[in-house]
């Protein structure tokens, strides 16, 4: 059997995603990769999963490997469905979790109330128990008392115990005695201790973890047995692999012991298959932007790294201060702007776009089914820049009296004609990509001429060039197959742990061993975590240390080299800190957080190339229309089916290429050019090329 | 041109924008747990005749500050020329525009679009230390503000692109951590360059008269959106009256009042009857009224839309001047925090009965302000903590009060989290909870005040402590029961008990307690109309015993 399979499935809100491709297991040379779409099937997810395995005829008994991605955590968070959870805490302490940090992001809403804690009052019970801030253990604790509270949880119906106590992050023992002893008296329940989870400190922050990944844990276990069962009963050898928040996969035992790493699992693919394909083409600096139908998602990539941090919430927003997660995740920004997203007038007569969504059900007004508010992708169709007659992979003729039906009122209230409408919705809704684009970079202190930028989903190419435009970008990269670019994503990652830990060092003359002897520790734990998962190979490790000036409290996440001296770590750290801060100090020095990153490479399909049979450019191009240009006005455009473009071809502004799923818009002024997978460059100004 | 409007949009997005930027910048770049914990700070961006923009708030109580700054730096500088590309101004001058305390700094930054002024970038930010007799630059016993520590009066920092030396080491040489303070000042630089360089950015996008134009527009369109709410509010004349408890130094208590007038598309807050300035430091200038004003105004019309001056044109204060709400200098003003949120709640209190939508009833309204300092007991350093407490909001007509929120004169502020406490400070938490005792009973119950245990670990520690609502409680209505107290208790080693209000320098020994309570807020209607299962879910959750329930409620569960 020389030809195996590699699969990967995501579940999303409305739809479960799979994408699979053959490789040859003697070259290692991956075949094209096939995408179907099934319904996802809340609550037993596992069933969209294997409904989508039959429907694209996959054997799964020549499934090598696969990956899963799933909404399962988030939503049950969410929607509030996880198990009835109890947490016990060091005495003094229960309503640290409902204390939180006390802050009110709604200033001057004087009627705010502080999101309720997932856990109860009367289900927060303490124990007589002290570590202190240096790790030592001032009282053991009073198991003795663990009788009654195991009762109280019993009768109330609890199914998981989170354990947190202070300083936990330094010294565990007491922890691993209490969790220890829960287990025995409690089998039933899901017991999870913070140590297990995160080794950071700011003990709010730390409880809510633990609290969220107690909450999620019998969830993610019934899913996952249950999905690995149906895998297994249909022919699949193996186990499949859970996809985390950090980029990587976990095996199905890593997850169950740490559930909450699933969080954003899936989400964050697009913006790894973006650095894997840079790191590809030779592009290791990028933004990467991800429009979908309902929000936009970007990131900044850095030397072919995605960011990963764990300064994570839930249910945050510029209201809502949201529940912490300590967990690593990836570094996106979010922000309610797809092809969806509905356009408004308010009061004073401002239009804004988003984050309202016609979702998929009505959907915008040119579907027909009852969307009776203007979108971007309607704005998108009345400016010529969607092709009519292929809209929606041609399966939908645009309801032309819907648009305008749907445009008149808010044209009639800023007095103007609907094109001129749809002309400033298209360019709000850039507004608001660029300041997202900018959270990631500007506001950290990177210039995003120094990047290019990818853009991926249903709606990245439309938009791509004109938010280049906006941010002085010089180069669009438009990946193949931009609309299912982060299914590809999920075939290419590693199993990854990410392991950061609190632990203060001044970094003066003596240091660096203690230094060392942190990230040795670490490793250690790392590679007996993987050996335990069964794995043959020792890990690869990548070092970070979370670095401050004495006395500041927010941190800088520096990369370490192998080689490093002391003195060119606390280099990198100014010039980072300067990077980003804008200035640096002459004061001393501190790590805060060692971070170890431990991977295990799994064989990767390599992206097939696009034959080029040397056709002429004329054969790709289907015509011409007229097309309006935000800031370039409305010009006679070139038509390009992107399925017929081929490697070495290139062509300039104005033109549109057209994708069954995805549309490339290029005003006048700038050159486009073919690479030999078939990903687009759209190289800015340069009209010539 | 319509493309116009939306160019204009666009500019007056990113123009809001820069006051994010500006946040996040100065939260970042900051060496002061009170900035980069309690955000107590804000930055902003004004017009060149200092019209605010935008701005960006860690804590409502600075809302007046930035404007006013600006336009009071022009009065100190008039004539063409006095202000120039390359300045940057400092002051903490209380009695004028940008004016709180002298620990609140202000750094000034001109824009220049070639040799034209085009508009200002700003921040305001609480420094842990700027000197005077107390470590921690706070005092509850001054009588005037030449003990309250380093007062610069609009004074050029940077001159011509050149930091001014002699500033620099006056504030090294006159205070406690001159290390820190010097950090703070870089970091408000640093954030008003970001802001001063994104303006820049967006004329050398736009060009220069549009963006002008859309500063003025974005000031029109505050304004469109607030007098649309204004007039869509309860009219008529409201009033209320309060009190402050002590000015520190055993003079007290002192009434405030007022009456609001809501006409039309416009509010008129008139203070007029409150009481005159006070010896102690309990008293707030002219800009701290303002913004207290401003800040009640903003939470019955609009607190969505993101402030600038524009949505403050319908608001007119006024109070005569040498009030404990409108001091004139030499009053000492350390703690005007307590004098500007009793101001913010007293207009709330006149305004609730009419806006129960909107308003709750009384909280706990005090910072709660507590500094202890003292020698870290491992690294033989000086520590000096500054934090703000939680304490309980009010019932509203619906729902039961918020537990544990920092008052209304903070906002995007967080409490230090206990270990970083403890690894930082000469002390040990051995609690941090809820109060389970009497107060804001109702059929909606107040929100819960906390109770905070500090231990010294250092052989001694010195504690400076500020609250009101510790004789007065929390009000309700609808029949409701008031909050509690707020208060400082050092339980000593000797056993007792020694309650404390307004208190600084208090030394405290090894071993030896700071307990901290706040007042759980007031309730809001009949506490006998509270539904059984409410009342049987606060038994369970131990916020009241089962007998006092049957006392309160009058009848079992």
């Amino acid at each position: 059997m020389a030809r195996r399979l590699r699969v990967a499935s995501d579940v999303g809100g409305t739809f479960t995603d799979m994408v699979w491709c053959e490789v040859d297991t003697a070259s290692g040379t991956a075949g094209a990769v096939q995408a179907v779409k099934a319904d996802t099937t809340p609550p037993d997810f596992e069933q969209g999963v294997l409904a989508a395995i039959a429907k694209a005829g996959v054997d799964l008994g020549a499934v090598d490997f696969l990956a899963h991605g799933s909404t399962v955590v988030i939503n049950a968070l969410t929607e509030r469905k996880g198990a009835p959870t109890g947490l016990v805490t060091t005495a003094g302490f229960r309503d640290v979790l409902e204390i939180a940090r006390g802050n009110r992001p709604d200033l001057f809403n004087f009627n705010f109330r502080k999101p309720p804690p997932f856990v109860e009052r009367h289900l927060r019970r303490e124990i007589d128990e002290r570590t202190n801030v240096q790790g030592e253990i001032v009282r053991e604790p009073a198991l003795d008392a663990l009788a009654a509270i195991v009762a109280h949880f019993r009768a109330e119906g609890v199914t998981a115990v989170a354990v947190c106590f202070l300083h936990a992050y330094a010294n565990p023992a007491n922890e691993q005695h209490v969790a220890q002893r829960l287990r025995e008296l409690m089998p039933e329940a899901s017991v999870i201790a913070s140590h297990e989870i995160s080794r950071e400190w700011r003990e709010y922050e730390r409880t809510s973890t633990t609290v969220l990944s107690a909450y999620v844990a019998p969830t993610v276990e019934r899913y996952v047995g249950a999905l690995r069962h149906g895998l297994s009963e249909r022919g699949l050898a193996g186990a499949p692999y859970i996809m985390q928040s950090n980029g990587g996969i976990a095996t199905v035992a890593a997850v169950c012991r740490n559930p909450i790493t699933m969080v954003e699992s899936g989400p964050a693919s697009g913006i790894f298959a973006a650095a894997a394909l840079g790191r590809l083409i030779d592009e290791p600096d990028l933004l990467v932007l991800d429009i979908g139908g309902t929000t936009a998602k970007c990131a900044l990539i850095e030397d072919g790294e995605v960011k990963v941090g764990t300064d994570y919430y839930i249910e945050r927003d510029r209201k809502r201060p949201g529940y912490p997660i300590q967990t690593p995740v990836a570094e996106i920004v979010e922000i309610g702007n797809g092809g969806g997203s509905i356009a408004w007038v308010d009061d004073g007569g401002k239009l804004h776009v988003g984050p309202r969504s016609a979702g998929a059900r009505p959907g915008p007004a040119a579907y027909g089914r009852g969307g009776d508010q203007p979108t971007t992708t309607d704005a998108n169709l009345l400016l010529g820049r969607i092709d009519p007659a292929t809209f929606v992979g041609g399966e939908v003729v645009p309801d032309w009296a819907a648009i305008d039906g749907a445009f008149a009122p808010l044209a009639r209230r800023l007095e103007m004609d609907n094109a001129q409408l749809a002309a400033g919705i298209v360019r709000i809704a850039n507004a608001n990509m660029v300041n997202a684009l900018r959270l990631v970079s500007t506001n950290k202190g990177y210039d995003p001429r120094d990047f290019a930028l990818l853009v991926c989903g249903g709606g990245g190419a439309m938009h791509g060039v004109a938010l280049a435009e906006e941010l002085g970008v010089r180069h669009v990269i438009v990946p193949v197959n931009s609309s299912a670019f982060s299914a590809w994503g999920m075939l290419l990652s590693d199993l990854r742990r990410d392991y950061l830990r609190t632990s203060l060092v001044d970094l003066d003359d003596g240091a660096r061993a203690q230094v060392e002897a942190l990230f040795s520790e670490l490793e250690a734990t790392a590679t007996a975590d993987f050996a335990e998962d069964g794995a043959q190979n020792p890990p690869r490790f990548e070092r970070f240390a979370d670095m401050r000036y004495l006395g500041q409290e927010h941190t800088v996440k520096v990369p370490m080299a192998g080689a490093d001296t002391l003195a060119a770590l606390i280099d990198r750290f100014h010039a980072l800190h300067e990077k980003r801060y804008t200035y640096r100090l002459d004061g001393a020095v501190q790590l805060v957080n060692a971070h170890l990153v431990a991977l295990i490479e799994v064989p990767k399909p390599s992206l097939p190339e696009r034959p080029a049979t040397g056709a002429p450019l004329a054969t790709a191009r289907i015509g011409s229309r007229r097309v309006s240009f935000d800031r370039q006005g409305a010009h006679d455009a070139a038509i390009y089916d992107g399925l017929a473009l081929e490697p070495g071809m290139a062509f300039a502004g104005p033109a549109v290429v057209q994708e069954p799923s995805a549309t490339l818009v290029v005003p006048p002024g700038h050159g486009v050019s073919i690479d030999r997978f078939g990903n687009y460059h759209v190289h800015l100004g340069a009209a010539e090329a | 041109m319509q493309d116009d409007l939306f160019t204009i949009e666009i500019i007056k997005e990113a123009l809001v924008a820069i006051g994010d930027e500006m946040f996040a910048a100065l939260i970042r770049t900051s060496m002061s747990p009170i900035i980069y914990e309690t955000t107590d700070f804000a930055v902003g961006a004004t017009d060149a005749r200092g019209n605010l923009l935008a701005q960006g708030n860690g804590v409502t109580g600075f809302l007046a500050t930035l404007d006013t700054a600006v336009q009071s730096t022009l009065l100190h500088y008039p004539a063409p020329g006095d202000v120039r590309p390359g300045d940057i101004f400092i002051t903490n001058s209380p009695y004028e525009g940008g004016g709180t305390h002298l620990s609140d700094v202000v750094i000034l930054l001109p824009v220049f679009h070639g040799d034209r002024l085009i508009a200002w970038t700003v921040n305001k930010a609480h420094w842990t230390e700027v000197g005077g007799a107390f470590a921690g630059s706070a005092s509850t016993q001054s009588t005037d503000i030449y003990q309250e520590g380093l007062h610069f009066r609009f004074l050029k920092l940077y001159e011509g692109g050149r930091i001014n030396r002699g500033i620099v080491e006056i504030i090294r040489a006159n205070v406690r951590l001159p290390d820190s303070t010097i950090g703070d000042l870089h970091a408000g630089v640093a954030a008003c360059r970001v802001g001063g360089n994104r303006v820049l950015e967006l004329v050398a996008k736009y060009g220069l008269e549009p963006v002008l134009g859309a500063m003025d527009e974005l000031l029109d369109y505050g304004e469109r959106m607030t007098r649309a709410a204004l007039a869509r509010l309860p009219q008529g004349v409201f009033e209320a009256e309060d009190v402050i408890e002590e000015d520190g130094v055993g003079n007290g208590p002192f009434a405030i009042r007022v009456k609001v007038t809501v006409a039309g598309d416009r509010m008129v807050a008139d203070f007029t009857g409150t009481a005159d300035q006070a010896k102690g430091p309990i008293n707030t200038s002219m800009a701290g009224l303002v913004t207290a004003a401003r800040c009640a105004f903003k939470a019955v019309t609009d607190p969505d839309i993101p402030a600038n001056g524009g949505c403050f044109r319908a608001l007119e204060v006024i109070c005569p001047p040498g009030t404990i709400l409108s001091a004139q200098s030499p009053a000492p003003v350390s703690v005007y925090y307590e004098s500007m949120i009793a101001a913010i709640e007293v207009m709330w209190r006149a305004l609730m009965p009419h806006m129960p939508d909107r308003l709750p009833v009384g909280h706990t309204r005090s910072v709660g302000a507590t500094f202890i300092s003292g020698i870290h007991p491992r690294s033989g350093a000086l520590f000096v903590m500054g934090e703000p407490l939680l304490g309980g909001w009010g019932a509203s007509a619906g729902a039961d009060g918020d537990n544990g929120q920092f008052c209304c004169g903070n906002g995007e502020t967080f409490n230090i989290p206990v270990e970083l406490a403890e690894s930082r400070y000469g002390f040990e938490i051995d609690r941090y909870a809820f109060r389970e005792d009497a107060g804001g009973e109702g059929r909606y119950r107040g929100g819960r005040g906390v109770v905070l245990d500090y231990r010294i670990t250092a052989d001694e520690a010195f504690l400076t402590f500020s609250s009101t609502r510790t004789v007065s409680r929390p009000w309700a209505a609808a029949g409701g029961c008031e909050g509690s107290h707020n208060g400082a208790f050092i339980l000593r080693a000797d056993g007792s008990e020694e309650p404390h209000t307004m208190v600084t320098g208090l030394r405290v020994a090894k071993g030896e307690t700071i307990r901290l309570l706040t007042a759980t807020g007031g309730g809001y209607g009949p506490p006998a109309e509270r539904p059984a299962a409410a009342i049987a879910r606060d038994i369970r959750n131990g916020f009241i015993t089962a007998d006092r329930a049957k006392e309160v409620f009058g009848r079992p569960e």
